[in-house]
């Protein structure tokens, strides 16, 4: 398993004052993060901007070192052990960095996979195998220059996987990638975690993503952990309020008196709109409010023309905590 | 280290066959040739071979041509092998593949040696050629002590390796590489017995000459090389160097560690 125990991280930075004068200042990133990754599970890290989430995985990647507290995998420590460590881990980031775009991808892999102390047939057997798991095959001997964004990030993968990792930091392994590729990728994460026993960090901007890949979320803010749980649970959690749209057609008066009559009994929030096909109503509670309006529109036989259950989603969950942490 | 080595050297060998600029190739042999051919010139037609009577003294050797051009040649290979090293770091942060280096259990050694020996290969044809050259303007090859130069010239080697590392701290530190490396290399061409003895500069700078090993290298070449001197002769230029090695090599690992640390720091935190 892998465990961050109370980690932080302080940056000093110089801030000019005046022409010569600069002030030391000292940063924050991260203020005291327990984590904790199993192997074979993903787990999510969000957070807005300069929440920490960067500076965190590179502290687990051991490219940085804590300012404090301890990182450790199955008992060895990351800073007194780094070199067991970089066998233990890998980090794959998105956009297109982290590769030569001069060698080809087949290069690429061999040149990082020497790095991890492969060599002979045990390294060409590995570059195959993954070059075959990413479905680069035909680019192989492409130099990286010519590849298109997908391509990179999957190679990035193959290189990632070169020392056959047990945990895997995936930072924004998504950025900017066409919707098939990045369905493509979200499978190969899924793949690594459930059939190799992988044990998966994964931030990502695309909430669906990560409400889709993992099994449980840290959310951190300026530095510390806001919330640490299932998907579905903070989703509970956080968002208190149901949404149900409901079109039918156009209302006379009487029946939205009725329905305002019903709605300040119930405590319920409603929105009316008309379109051309009938008017839509939009209902926010604190419960599940469909039946109450099953039963005002049969009252009234009114045919419904569309009903809708609007589920809450992660995202609607960090908005929520971003909307009340500003308030 | 050896497979960090092999893979850093198979990496420099494939860009460098793939993508290096042969203008890069022309251009070092040419300031080599500009300075051969400059010394040449101004020694026939602006002094008309006639020398000041310092020059024998301190130079230890009444050869101009060959000794501007034996300093020109070690110039040349000195910047050219202090460039290729002290930026190979500062060239994976430009290119975005530091982090996926430094992610590696990868030998740091491994890695510089890599660099160095890639680069030797290309340089030593720059250094033949400009040899050859050297050859037509006056340099002479009739007293050459084989195995002295050889091994003059792999001690000095090595030192530039421990003062590459030094100089690519510096270089990490400032984030920068033009305005650092073109500032040592124009003290080097003044204080280090390049064109000129540095007998003829202020004492109060020599100093600085001392502490370059391409002073000790120029000086210990020449005397082998133009004069068929024997090593026991440049003893003290190679215990300079080795000298020079034991206090650069340090300092350059241990600068290159922390400047590791602090660039991560700074560009990634």
């Amino acid at each position: 398993m892998l465990e961050a125990k109370a980690i932080t991280k302080t940056y000093t930075v110089k801030q000019k004052q005046g022409w010569f004068k600069r002030e030391k200042q000292q940063v924050h990133a991260v203020k005291g993060i327990d984590l904790t990754i199993e192997p074979g599970e993903i787990v999510g890290l969000l957070g807005l901007n300069g929440a920490g989430k960067t500076t965190t995985i590179k502290m687990l990647s051991t490219l940085l070192s804590p300012s404090s507290g301890t990182i450790t995998i199955d008992g060895h420590d990351a800073v007194q052990d780094a070199r067991y460590l970089k066998q233990m881990v890998n980090m794959i980031a998105g956009g297109e960095r982290m590769l030569y775009f001069r060698l080809t991808g087949k290069e690429n892999l061999a040149f990082f996979g020497r790095l991890y102390g492969l060599n002979g047939k045990e390294l060409t057997a590995r570059v195959n195998a993954l070059i075959k798991l990413v479905e680069l095959e035909d680019a192989q001997d492409l130099p990286v220059e010519r590849y298109s964004k997908g391509m990179k990030q999957r190679l990035q993968i193959a290189r990632g996987l070169l020392n056959q990792p047990h945990y895997l930091f995936l930072d924004e392994p998504t950025l900017g990638l066409d919707a098939p590729i990045a369905k493509q990728l979200r499978s190969i994460v899924k793949d690594l975690a459930m059939e190799q026993n992988k044990g998966v960090l994964l931030t990502s901007h695309y909430l669906e993503e990560v409400e889709e890949l993992c099994d449980r979320v840290y959310i951190i803010d300026k530095g510390t952990v806001m919330m640490h749980d299932t998907p579905a649970n903070i989703i509970n959690t956080v968002v208190l309020d149901y949404r149900v749209i409901v079109t039918t057609a156009h209302l006379n008066e009487t029946f939205k008196h009725d329905i305002i009559k019903t709605a300040s009994t119930k405590q319920l929030s409603i929105e009316f709109y008309d379109t051309g096909d009938g008017t839509v109503w939009e209902v926010t509670a604190s419960f599940d409010p469909t039946q109450v309006f099953l039963d005002i529109i049969m009252t009234h036989h009114q045919p419904i023309f569309k009903l809708e259950m609007k589920m809450p989603k992660l995202e609607d969950a960090i908005l929520q905590l971003a909307k009340e942490r500003s308030a | 280290m050896w497979l960090t080595f092999r893979a850093t050297f198979i990496r420099n060998l494939i860009t460098m066959k793939r993508a290096y600029p042969w203008s890069f190739f022309i251009g070092h042999i040419l300031n080599g040739v500009y300075l051969t051919l400059f010394a040449y010139l101004t020694y026939h037609y602006v002094f008309d071979g006639s020398l000041d009577s310092r020059f024998q003294q301190y130079a230890d050797t009444g050869n101009y041509l060959s000794y501007v051009i034996s300093g020109a040649l070690l110039y040349t290979f000195s910047v050219s092998l202090l460039m290729i090293v002290s930026r190979a770091i500062i060239s994976e942060l430009r290119e975005g593949t530091l982090e996926a280096l430094l992610l590696t259990p990868s030998s740091r050694k491994g890695y510089f040696l890599g660099y160095l020996s890639q680069g030797f290969m290309r340089l030593s044809l720059e250094f033949v050629i400009v040899l050859i050259i050297g050859g037509f303007f006056g340099l002479t090859f009739s007293n050459v002590n084989i195995i002295g130069t050889l091994v003059v010239l792999l001690v000095f080697i090595v030192s530039l390796f421990a003062q590459a590392l030094v100089l690519g701290g510096f270089m990490l530190y400032f984030r920068d590489t033009y305005l650092t490396q073109n500032t040592l290399f124009m003290v080097m061409g003044l204080v280090c017995s390049v064109t000129f003895p540095i007998e003829y500069l202020p004492n109060q700078i020599h100093w600085i000459g001392q502490i370059m090993p391409l002073t000790h290298g120029t000086d210990a070449f020449r005397q082998v090389f133009i004069e068929g001197a024997s090593l026991s002769t440049v003893g003290t230029s190679l215990i300079w160097l080795l000298g020079l090695i034991a206090i650069y090599f340090p300092i350059g690992t241990i600068m290159m560690q922390k400047m590791e640390r602090h660039v991560l720091e700074k560009h990634f935190g």
